[in-house]
């Protein structure tokens, strides 16, 4: 027997089951945070915080249908904007040209260094205050062409997409620098040895490559200027956060505005994530 | 009238970075047809020589000429003048270059590389670039493998590619950089057999290359640099049979201690000519 003793679970080895590795540690973590959840949910509607009627009744009262969608707007237009902005930005700095290059370090350490929410401010309060009025004049001409106090110009809406876009460029312009300085120099030696323009080079080997390399940054940056739209609530600007205060105010039910409120952002950004992916689908592969 | 002209002559042309030289005041010239072998140790400046010759680097002295086109300056009585980048592309489309690395577009297929210079450079319609890369790469054997991306072919492929799409803008000079250093050595022989078509096909060649069977078997002559400056410049058969110089005979020592290069030739490489 004793002799037989070590063959025998070699033998076996090949019919055995194979156990799994169990990792009680996750399982146990998650239990206590599932039932912590369910505890705070749960006390909120026992004690009436939050009532799904009302939410149910808010969630597509025109004017907060009409806040989501100024929120869309306003992030999508400064996406927009601060794309070009930052890469502008980023071609300035590597560009090679002091000047130009130095100018770009400083707008991104400017924009990127002050809170948003400040910058918003400053393009609402101060720029008016600095600049009375604003004035277009055309050289040989008596009058000026076109005068204006600066207040009835600098509305809610474009110093949020002014403030949004800046900040958002210097972020941008940082994101693309990176997505450029991705590819290769091989490529662009052979791109340039076969005779194209520094120009074409970077529309047609660099760029491509690194708009993929960016798409999920910029992702990112889209979902986080569409939620920034709230900071816009501060100059008067009719956004969710906006109407939703204004709302419960008056009636007093804070936490359900507040959620649908959240609701509405999770809605963007899930749309914020389908576009990105899409994107992240048309690029060809590398 | 360009048909006399060299294809590429050297006038004491030198190229360092600061304290750093890269070479010296080398001076050669390529005629038309003619395969060039530039050999020499690791930093001798192979790889710079050929960068300046279609002026991916810029010069610290001397004159490139490509048929002889003054390449990178306007010449005239008093100074030369730096050309722009866009006369500087222009000059480079008669300049073909194949890498260490393949240096593939990697967002474009095997046949989108082939084409894009075609295309992009030239402007030539869509059909007409394809049936051209088409052509080029039933040449190089990869028709099959037209719509690869480059991370989907082996080293081998890709560097067939690299040459296709530099043959593609129909250059009169094509420099090598090394093209077969990066290759597994199966690998090797499919590329050797690719430049030798070339060379038969009269494609005028300069090619920086440690691989012996190539300067010995494709090349009409050898370079021999060392330190940055041209040692030897021979024929093939007289290179690797009695090299005049110390450094050379050096050079050739140690290749045949590594076991690289064994004149009389292996089989192996016999094979590799077939
Ligand atoms: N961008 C650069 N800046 C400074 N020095 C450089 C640069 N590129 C090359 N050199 C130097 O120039 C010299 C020649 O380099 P090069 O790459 O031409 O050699 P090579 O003959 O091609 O060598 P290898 O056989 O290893 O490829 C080396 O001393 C190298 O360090
Ligand atoms: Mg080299």
């Amino acid at each position: 027997m004793s002799v037989a003793g070590p063959a025998a679970p070699v033998l076996a080895a090949a019919a055995l089951p194979i156990v799994a590795q169990r990792r009680w540690g996750g399982w146990v973590v998650g239990g206590i945070v599932v039932a912590f959840v369910a505890a705070i949910v749960w006390g909120g509607i026992r004690s009436r915080i939050l009532d799904l009627t009302i939410i149910g009744e808010y969630l597509f009262h025109p004017a907060i249908v009409a806040g989501a969608l100024n929120a869309l707007i306003l992030g999508t237009l400064a996406l927009g904007i601060s794309s070009v902005i930052g890469l502008i930005s980023a071609l300035m700095r590597l560009s090679g040209n002091p000047i130009l290059s130095g100018l770009s370090a400083v707008y991104v350490y400017l924009f990127r260094g002050t809170p948003m929410l400040i910058q918003l401010v400053f393009w609402f309060n101060a720029v008016p205050t600095m600049f009375p009025t604003i004035t277009i004049s055309l050289p040989f001409l008596p009058g000026p062409l076109f005068e204006t106090p600066t207040t009835v110009v600098v509305t809610p809406f474009l110093a949020a997409l002014a403030g949004l876009s800046l900040a958002e460029g210097a972020y941008m312009s940082e994101i693309m620098r990176a997505g450029i300085m991705a590819i290769d120099n091989g490529q662009r030696s052979a791109a340039t040895a076969l005779g194209m323009t520094q120009r074409q080079v970077f529309t047609h080997v660099v760029a491509p490559q690194a708009g993929r390399i960016i798409v999920p940054a910029c992702g990112n940056q889209y979902i986080m200027l569409l939620k920034s739209t709230s900071l816009a609530s501060t100059i008067g600007y009719p956004e969710m956060l906006r109407v939703v205060t204004d709302i419960y105010s008056s009636n007093f039910r804070v936490v359900e505005l507040l959620t649908v409120a959240a609701i509405w952002y999770l809605a963007l950004t899930a749309l914020a994530t389908v576009i990105q992916t899409g994107l992240e689908k048309r690029f060809p592969p590398r | 009238m360009t048909d006399n002209l060299p294809a590429v002559s050297l006038h004491g042309v030198g190229k360092s970075w600061g304290p750093v030289v890269a070479f010296e005041n080398v001076s050669f010239d390529v005629p038309r047809g003619q395969v060039v072998a530039l050999l020499g140790p690791s930093g001798a400046g192979k790889s710079t020589l050929l960068r300046c010759i279609n002026r991916l680097e810029g010069i610290s002295a001397g004159r490139v000429y490509a048929y002889g086109e003054l390449i990178g300056y306007r010449e005239t009585e008093t100074a030369l003048h730096e050309l722009a980048d866009a006369q500087v592309s222009l000059q480079r489309r008669q300049i073909g270059m194949v890498f260490q690395h393949f240096n593939l577009f990697r967002h474009m297929t095997a046949l989108e590389n082939v084409m894009s210079g075609p295309r992009i450079v030239l402007g030539l319609p869509k059909a007409e670039a394809r049936i051209r890369a088409e052509a080029l790469l039933a040449k190089v054997g990869l028709t099959a493998r037209k719509d690869a991306y480059p991370a989907q072919l082996s080293g081998g492929q890709q560097q067939r590619v690299a040459i296709a799409r530099a043959l593609a803008m129909e250059p009169r000079v094509l420099l090598l950089d090394e093209p077969t250093s990066a290759l597994d050595p199966e690998l090797v022989q499919e590329v050797v057999a690719t430049i030798r078509a070339l060379a038969e096909d009269g494609q005028t060649m300069m090619i920086a290359t440690h691989d012996m069977a190539i300067a010995r078997d494709v090349a009409d002559r050898v370079i021999f640099m060392e330190g940055g400056a041209v040692v030897e410049d021979s024929a093939p058969a007289a290179f690797f049979t009695s090299p005049r110089s110390d450094r050379a005979r050096q050079f050739l020592a140690r290749l045949l201690k590594d076991g690289q290069a064994a004149p009389p030739q292996s089989p192996a490489q016999q094979d590799a000519r077939s």
